[in-house]
């Protein structure tokens, strides 16, 4: 096999290799900031909620 | 030291070791003299790639040991992470074998003791998540799964093996108890590569870990709101 042949192979498995790996990376980077963000508003409405709660007791 | 093994750092030293392997392959090791000639530099990340879902599936299975004497679900987690991790790199050696396959046999697969026992690990732990899917409560889950990591990690040394004992496949074998059959050059290339992968993985199951405890949290907090 020549170098030119074997180079389209090498070329579309590290391609796959580095897009999977990259895109994975990314993903779970997201994701991890996503829930940092959603348990931030859910601490904050916790904090909110029994204030809230006596606030209308006393109304 | 803390901040060497943090996930961040973690991804950073991986990177490194995987771009420095990769030059290494390519700038550093020869162009192999057998028939496989330049369609042999897939070996230098798909070796690692294999040597790695292998770990993440052994983890897996000590996970599962722990569980079951534990009953922790922490290990649990991280028995989950650790298949889906696995399940992911065997997704990249398989497709990178099929090219590489195509490249030296002229075939992109070929029922051989190496790819069929590897092709049943895969299917076996796409059942483990299955399983896990269909299982309610969580500490039945925790127990089915783990006992279901330990029936099927009994496979992983099958493919490990399977080129040593079953000669006659067309799998290469290349790291034997007499050597690894490589020259300088390209052991270097592929230990750094190794050692990328392997600092990947351990990245990638911290930051699986913390995704898993995040979600745990928010379920947590939903509870205490609707409750």
């Amino acid at each position: 096999m020549s170098i030119e042949e074997g180079a389209k192979f090498v070329a579309a498995a590290y391609a796959v290799i580095l897009a999977v790996l990259v895109l994975y990376y990314f993903m779970s980077a997201r994701r991890v900031n996503t829930l940092k963000r959603d348990v931030e508003l859910l601490e904050q409405e916790v904090q909110r909620r029994p204030a809230g709660a006596g606030e209308a007791g006393g109304e | 030291m803390k901040q060497l093994v943090s996930a961040p750092a973690l991804f950073v030293e991986a990177g490194i070791c995987l771009v420095v392997g990769l030059l290494l392959a390519f700038l550093y090791a020869p162009v192999d003299a057998s028939s496989m000639g330049f369609s042999q530099k897939i070996f230098f990340y798909h070796v690692p790639i294999a040597e790695t879902a292998l770990v993440a599936f052994g983890v897996a299975f000590v996970a599962a040991i722990a569980y079951l004497r534990t009953q922790d679900l922490k290990w649990d987690r991280l028995g989950l992470v650790c298949v889906r991790l696995g399940l992911l790199f065997s997704l990249l050696v398989m497709v990178t074998g099929m090219i590489w396959g195509k490249a030296a046999w002229g075939v992109w697969w070929a029922w051989e003791p190496r790819l069929t026992t590897f092709l049943l690990v895969c299917f076996l732990y796409i059942a483990y998540l299955v399983l896990r899917s269909v299982v309610e409560e969580e500490q039945r889950r925790a127990t089915y799964a783990a006992v279901f990591a330990i029936i099927a990690f009994i496979d992983v040394p099958m493919t490990f093996f399977a080129t040593r004992f079953l000669p006659e496949g067309l799998h290469p074998v290349v790291i034997t108890t007499s050597g690894t059959g490589m020259e300088g050059s390209m052991l270097v290339s592929f230990l750094v590569s190794m050692l990328g992968m392997t600092l990947l993985l351990v990245a990638f199951i911290r930051r699986d870990l913390t995704v898993e405890d995040l979600k745990d949290r928010v379920a947590d907090l939903k509870n205490t709101i609707g409750g």
